[in-house]
């Protein structure tokens, strides 16, 4: 980690070039994951008035696309993204009154929690971390999580996409059931439904007539683009 | 380069290592070594060893191995042509790369065998140039379309402008040792640039059993005045050349890598020069060689805890193959001996790339793979680091109970010196594998030297001083 600190920008520059110059900088540091920057580097923006909105565009999500895709390139490690993952969840923290205040939208909203009888979390706390570095709002519920408390979740948040994550062979048949329930609650055709996790395939997911599949964590985050824009 | 140190497997106590040395000594005291070389044979007698012209035989005594050992060096730095590329050969550091020569190759496009040629050693010569891991090259196949009295020359000249790590090579006759001498002199600036920086160094041999012969000796005994790193092995061969037993072999071994030491020191006191072994097993159902037996790893490992102990640097053997193709035998077998011979601290493991089928024939393929396995070796090598740093209490407190370590800092800053990242083998999940058409090993390490062989531009020389080596020598094929 580098022990930089934030210079202030020098009075005289002009406004754009200031504005420019610290969402140059907020995308740059998350990046490099320098996520202990990130919080002040928000409150800087924000205080030049640059709108909540061009700050999760044009900084974090921007910084996040280019994350990706050195990861998908494989010039950087899943650590590296996840570092930068929590460097962007540093700025939401400070941004996300913000946002609600300007009235801007998130790009989706998404339930995720691991199946009932599972306590594996890695791997959907990774996905959520990803996808919330896309933009997208994540609630997530957790492990061994019934088919009851993801109907009440999705009543409650009305979110475009849930994701079910199971690493058991024996737990990962339990999906078919909670999106069986989505059917019997009438919330089914509100929602996409993916499905992941290691022993997951194409044709389990289509089996148990989910909407999606991805095999990894930067495919789960493709995936959620595709399905809900 | 930060030198690697090996030298976590101790393959002989301090006793054996002992009762090795002591019994070699009585060999070459006793027995003595037969000694056809004359310049050698008179150097011997000159400094009064008990001679027999009339058998040839030179009776060493005691005090004279011991006066050669210390007047040795205790390390010898082989320089590349850039200094990054520097081998600090000594103590238990340890450094791997090819070996050789070989008369044929795998063709990287056929698939097939067939005999070298001069654009040969260019091209494994641009190869070893490029892969990382390879840490040096001793020459490693012959050019078949060059005449005999050309061939030393040639050899080192195409590999000076391929490849600027060190370049050691065996050599076939005096003439071919002095214009080799001579060109690098010129390459380096001076006789005395040199030997500053000696990006060039000799392999000679001593015979098993105990025999020095005519021109292998003379050629040491000019590479000794010459002041320039010499590698002395012997290739004692179980049950043939040396008794069955690895112990028998060992003490053979040292007796004969002695003798050519001796008379190293003798010549020219000072001499850097390596304890030297190519030693390995004889299928006795065939008195086949062997190149890739686990006791070839446990001589070649038992060699470098012989010099160890004596103080000298050494040059030993591993990471060979009996197998003709690239398949399990060839992988476990380069893997088994390297590791041996890595862990037990040896200095110059040559050898290690390139070769297939008993070490005698390179393949292209083969040196991107053994540049993989070599970096696996020398990752064990390296070992386990313990600092406050690497135990990372910090990280633990920072995880929190059933947390997990994925985004903090601390694995982002060691995950990759940590681990080493291999380039070959294939870690995806199968579903992933089979969408991008099941590729294999030997698939990748075929594109890998072809890339390569397209791409990598080496160092090279400077196109005057190019000129000036072909006006000085008119055999310089180019």
């Amino acid at each position: 980690m580098s022990e930089r600190i934030i210079s202030p920008v020098p009075e005289n520059t002009p406004n754009l070039a200031k504005q420019m110059d610290v969402l140059q900088r907020l995308c740059e540091e998350l990046q490099q994951g320098n996520f202990d920057l990130m919080a002040d580097l928000t409150r800087e923006a924000l205080r030049q008035g640059i709108e909540p909105g061009r700050i999760l565009n044009e900084a974090l999500v921007a910084g996040m696309d280019i994350v990706g895709d050195k990861f998908r390139r494989d010039e950087i490690f899943l650590p590296e993204v996840l570092i930068s993952a929590k460097a962007m969840q540093a700025s939401m923290d400070v941004l996300r009154p913000s946002l609600v205040g300007a009235g801007v939208r998130m790009a989706g909203k998404i339930v995720l929690g691991t199946v009932k009888g599972d306590i594996h979390d890695i791997g959907k706390n990774l996905v959520g971390m990803l996808r919330e570095g896309a933009g997208y709002e994540v609630i997530n519920l957790g492990t061994d999580v019934s088919a009851e408390k993801f109907v009440q979740s999705v009543k409650a948040n009305q979110p475009n996409l849930v994701g079910l994550s199971a690493l058991l062979t024996t737990t990962m048949l339990g999906m078919k059931d909670i999106i069986h329930s989505f059917v019997e609650a009438g919330v089914r055709d509100k929602i996409k439904v993916v499905v992941g996790g290691a022993p997951v395939t194409e044709d389990f997911a289509r089996n148990v007539e989910a909407d999606g599949y991805a095999p990894d964590a930067a495919r789960a985050v493709e995936k959620v683009r595709e399905l809900i824009g | 380069m930060k030198p690697t140190a090996g030298g976590q497997y101790r393959p002989l106590t301090e006793e054996a290592v002992r009762k090795i040395h002591d019994s070699a000594l009585c060999l070459l005291s006793e027995l003595g070594v037969e000694v056809h070389s004359r310049a050698a044979f008179e150097t011997f007698q000159e400094h009064g060893a008990a001679c027999d012209p009339s058998k040839q035989l030179v009776k060493i005594p005691r005090s004279m191995v011991e006066d050669a050992v210390s007047s040795a060096p205790p390390e010898v730095v082989l320089c590349g042509r850039e200094d990054k590329h520097d081998l600090y050969c000594g103590g238990t550091n340890v450094y791997l790369g090819t070996g050789g020569t070989v008369l044929n190759v795998i063709d990287l496009e056929t698939n097939l065998k067939r005999p070298t040629l001069l654009q040969d050693v260019r091209d494994i010569a641009r190869l070893c140039d490029a892969l990382e891991n390879i840490h040096f090259m001793v020459l490693p196949v012959y050019p078949n379309d060059l005449p005999a009295d050309e061939v030393d020359i040639n050899r080192f000249h195409s590999s000076v402008m391929n490849c600027s790590k060190h370049l050691m090579g065996g050599v076939y006759t005096l003439k071919g040792t002095q214009q080799v001498i001579r060109m690098a002199e010129e390459i380096a600036g001076s006789p005395a640039a040199l030997r500053k920086r000696p990006f060039v160094s000799f392999i000679t041999c001593v015979v098993s059993p105990l025999k020095i012969d005519a021109l292998y000796g003379d050629i040491l005994c000019h590479v000794a005045r010459a002041g320039l790193p010499v590698a002395i092995p012997a290739e004692p061969l179980t049950g043939a050349t040396a008794p069955v037993t690895i112990a028998g072999l060992l003490t053979g071994l040292h007796a004969e890598t002695l003798s050519g030491v001796v008379l190293a020191q003798l010549v020219n006191p000072g001499t850097p020069v390596f304890y030297a072994c190519v030693g390995t097993s004889t299928d006795l159902k065939t008195m086949g060689y062997l190149s890739g037996s686990v006791e070839m790893g446990l001589i070649n490992a038992g060699a470098a805890a012989m010099a160890q102990h004596l103080g000298l640097p050494n040059y030993t053997t591993a990471g060979m193959s009996d197998s003709k193709i690239v398949d399990a035998q060839n992988g476990y077998e380069k893997a088994i001996t390297s590791t041996l011979v890595a862990l037990a601290g040896s200095n110059f493991i040559h050898d290690a790339a390139g070769l297939v089928e008993f070490a005698t024939c390179a393949s292209y393929k083969q040196y991107v793979i053994d540049d993989e396995i070599i970096g696996m070796v020398m990752r064990a090598a390296r070992g386990i680091e313990v600092t406050d740093e690497t135990i990372a209490i910090e990280a633990y407190r920072r995880a929190g109970h059933g947390g997990n370590f994925l985004a903090d800092p601390h694995t982002v800053r060691w995950m990759r010196k940590e681990h080493y990242l291999p380039k070959l083998s294939d870690r995806q999940l199968r579903v992933n594998w089979e969408k991008s058409g099941r590729p294999c090993v030997e698939e990748k390490a075929r594109a890998a030297a072809r890339r390569i062989l397209r791409e990598h531009k080496p160092l090279g020389l400077p196109e005057w001083l190019n000129d000036r080596l072909i006006g000085m020598l008119p055999e310089l094929r180019w």
